[in-house]
């Protein structure tokens, strides 16, 4: 009997220190991101890098794996690991891709915890809408950065000209600009440039500024409807101030059709073209630049309101996370003030209404002030799945770029094209 | 002599369990995909349409331009990579070339580098104004060359993404004909001549037949690597302008990652699948015959 209760007692002993062992040993939580934030590239790579490695001597029992990829790379590595059940902990995403994600369903809802955050009411609502599908919040909107005009003042002062106001300042100031230095008979440098390939990601941004400074915007609901919320006529006026500028003032530089911001933001670079619509992540380009001092900012030219590209980041968690209640608390760290304003750096501007407040904000007229003054005149893309329909713009573009169609031809086909997309993809679920 | 039983058979599983996770369920699944009407946009949709992605296709107004823009891709890229490679593989055979190792790997630097960086590179060299290639046409005195748009051009793009894939994939052609070109028996050469067969009558008649079947093999994998070769127009065009160098390839890509309608893509694949079972292997028959 002793014998057998000796040997029980040792096996609960036993029993219990390996209980201990395990309880000693238990393995940290390993939260995966995925983002664009390279630390070995200048820019907020750096920074990131930086904030993820103090958080994680903040918290011993948190692993970060930070994946890091292109844009294109990540939208589709999150819709395919998406449709397998999988994701990672914290996913990094352009504003338009929030609708899409949402419904594809694999973002999980994050209403409760981002209402119940003290620092909640220090994000602008804009801001939130664009982390917002249907009333509820799927992510911290983690940049809120406009659009302006981006010129080289030194070339304004040679040509007296004065900052344009509107299209039509622009396109007077872009052929002003216009000129044949060489005395060759070819024209060495260009008022102006926009992107315009078919697979452009900033030409469908550049768009919707001008479509939006008509007045109008992309979608709106009616009667329960999604329709177009712009006239043909609209994005006509839009489409005839690219051709204008291209084939009657001559003021775009003929090899830019098809160019993307790899080729544009070069051309400003080097001087071949004097303006460009762009963000405030060209403050590094800037300072590296020989004639990055003679860069300055101003609001967007408009036709009928002044408008800009309000362009929100957002960081989300994955509906497939198993440790969604650390993510939170990793994006509420992050994006806490001084971490948010150190994180933006130079590549945008932090979204969050305290930001001047923080000891890590640095004053800048040019690349902080401009874009902080457009702020009041900010649009977002529509928030519904809309990616699709973006692509609509470039292909017209190009077709008028072709004089495969008139301006007018290519406002209607456009309209058409987005109030087919409308019925036959969003209105129809 | 070895009895054969069940047993030995039970050596074969892990492999083909193996092959059968890694390819036949993505194939299985993929053929499953093309049947319905699944995109991703819509989580709860996913009905079986047969053929009618099929039918969908044949309708679609860019199957036939990219249709033909895929073959002319194919025979363009297919038959200058060849000429190519047989060219630089009898330089770099020939007696009269020294140090053959370092001209192999001279050789070889084009398909070495990796795909991403070859067409951005070219992207760059082709750029209009500032790229490498209009700056030398410029200084070398054709004017009006130098301001061609290689890329955005609706003429000169496939033409020249096709040189753009020639220039990446020649080599390979090149070091696999080097090797085909060694197995030729020296003794046939030296019969030709004694037969008084002039150097193209030697290259036609003894040459030829004698790389004839490595050539049909590196022929016959390239006219399928190349019609569903998706990387160096991607990033060369995107299938632009004006859907100027659309292959079949970048059409399924926007479908599945732009559109994410994954049932379309899907049929696009089967289709791409269905013609190339259907023209290689009578290619290859009738090449290595």
């Amino acid at each position: 009997m002793m014998r057998k209760i000796a040997v029980a007692v040792t096996l609960g002993l036993a029993l219990l220190a390996l209980y201990g062992c395990g309880k000693q040993a238990a393995a940290p939580v390993k939260l995966t991101v995925w983002d664009v934030f390279d630390p070995t590239t200048p820019g907020g790579g750096k920074a990131y890098a930086e904030k993820y490695a103090e958080y994680q001597k903040l918290n011993p029992g948190i692993v970060l794996e930070h994946d890091i990829m292109t844009y294109d790379q990540l939208k589709q590595k999150a819709i395919v690991a998406g449709q397998a059940q999988q994701g990672p902990d914290v996913l990094h995403m352009l504003g338009e891709w929030v609708p899409d994600f949402v419904k594809m369903d694999i973002l999980a809802d994050l209403s409760d915890q981002m209402k119940s955050w003290a620092d909640f009411d220090k994000f602008p609502p804009s801001t939130w809408n664009v982390a917002s599908v249907g009333g509820k919040i799927y992510g911290v909107p983690i940049t809120a950065s406009t659009r302006v005009l981006l010129y080289r003042s030194d070339l304004f002062a040679k040509y007296g000209i004065q900052v344009p106001e509107t299209w039509t300042d622009m396109r007077a100031a872009a052929k002003q600009l216009t000129d044949d230095l060489h005395r060759d008979g070819n024209t060495d440098d260009y008022g102006m440039g926009w992107c315009s390939a078919t697979s452009a990601i900033r030409g469908p941004q550049e768009f919707a500024v001008l479509l939006w400074s008509t007045g109008a915007d992309f979608v709106k609901q009616d009667g329960g409807k999604w329709v177009p919320a712009f006239t043909a006529d609209q994005a006509t006026s839009v489409y005839q101030l690219y051709a204008d500028m291209m084939f009657v003032d001559h003021s775009l530089p003929p090899s830019s059709i098809g160019w993307e911001w790899q080729q544009l933001d070069p051309a400003f670079q080097t001087g071949e073209v004097a303006m460009e619509q762009n963000g405030a992540w060209m403050s590094g380009r800037a300072q590296q630049a020989p004639n990055g001092k003679d860069w300055k900012t101003a609001p967007f030219p408009y036709d009928k309101v002044p408008a800009t590209y309000l362009e929100v980041k957002v960081d989300g968690v994955s509906k497939f996370s198993t440790h969604q209640a650390q993510a939170v608390d990793l994006l509420k760290w992050l994006f806490s003030r001084d971490n948010m304003v150190f994180l933006a750096g130079t590549d945008n501007l932090p979204s969050r209404i305290d930001s001047e407040q923080s000891s890590a904000w640095v004053p800048d007229p040019v690349w902080k002030g401009t874009f902080l003054h457009t702020v009041k005149d900010g649009h977002a893309m529509p928030q519904i799945p809309f990616g699709p329909a973006l692509k609509f713009t470039m292909d017209d573009l190009q077709e008028v770029f072709y004089k495969r169609m008139t301006p007018a031809q290519a406002g209607q086909d456009f309209y058409n094209k987005v109030s087919s997309y409308l019925d036959s993809s969003v209105n129809n679920q | 002599m070895m009895k054969r039983d069940g047993t030995s058979y039970l050596y074969f599983l892990p492999l083909a369990l193996f092959i059968a996770l890694i390819y036949l369920y993505p194939f299985a699944s993929a053929v499953s995909l093309s049947l319905h009407d699944v995109n991703y946009l819509e989580p709860g949709r996913h009905r079986f349409v047969g053929l009618g992605n099929f039918l969908r296709l044949l309708g679609d107004p860019l199957f036939v331009p990219a249709t033909e823009h895929s073959v002319v891709f194919t025979v363009g890229s297919v038959v200058f990579e060849y000429l190519v490679g047989l060219s630089s593989a009898l330089v770099l055979n020939s007696p009269f070339v020294g140090l053959k190792n370092v001209s192999k790997a001279l050789v070889l630097l084009p398909w070495a580098v990796p795909i991403a960086i070859n067409s951005l590179i070219w992207q760059f060299m082709l750029s209009p104004d500032f790229g490498f290639i209009d700056q030398f046409l410029s200084l070398i005195g054709f004017r009006s060359l130098s301001e061609a748009t290689w890329l955005t051009n609706l003429s000169l793009v496939m033409p020249t993404v096709i040189a753009v894939n020639v220039w990446r994939s020649f080599p390979f052609y090149t070091i696999v004909l080097t090797a085909g070109l060694a197995t030729i028996p020296r003794e046939l050469y030296e019969a030709a001549e004694v037969d008084g067969a002039a150097r193209f009558s030697r290259f036609w008649h003894v040459t030829l037949p004698g790389i004839r079947r490595v050539s049909a093999v590196i022929v016959t994998f390239h006219v399928i690597w190349t019609f569903t070769n998706f990387d160096v127009i991607y990033l060369l065009t995107d299938g632009g302008p004006l859907h100027a160098s659309e292959v079949l390839p970048t059409v399924l890509y926007h479908q599945a990652f732009v559109q994410f309608d994954m049932g379309y893509a899907s049929s696009i694949g089967v289709f791409l699948l269905g013609v190339l079972s259907l023209t290689a292997g009578p290619l290859y028959s009738r090449l290595n015959r």
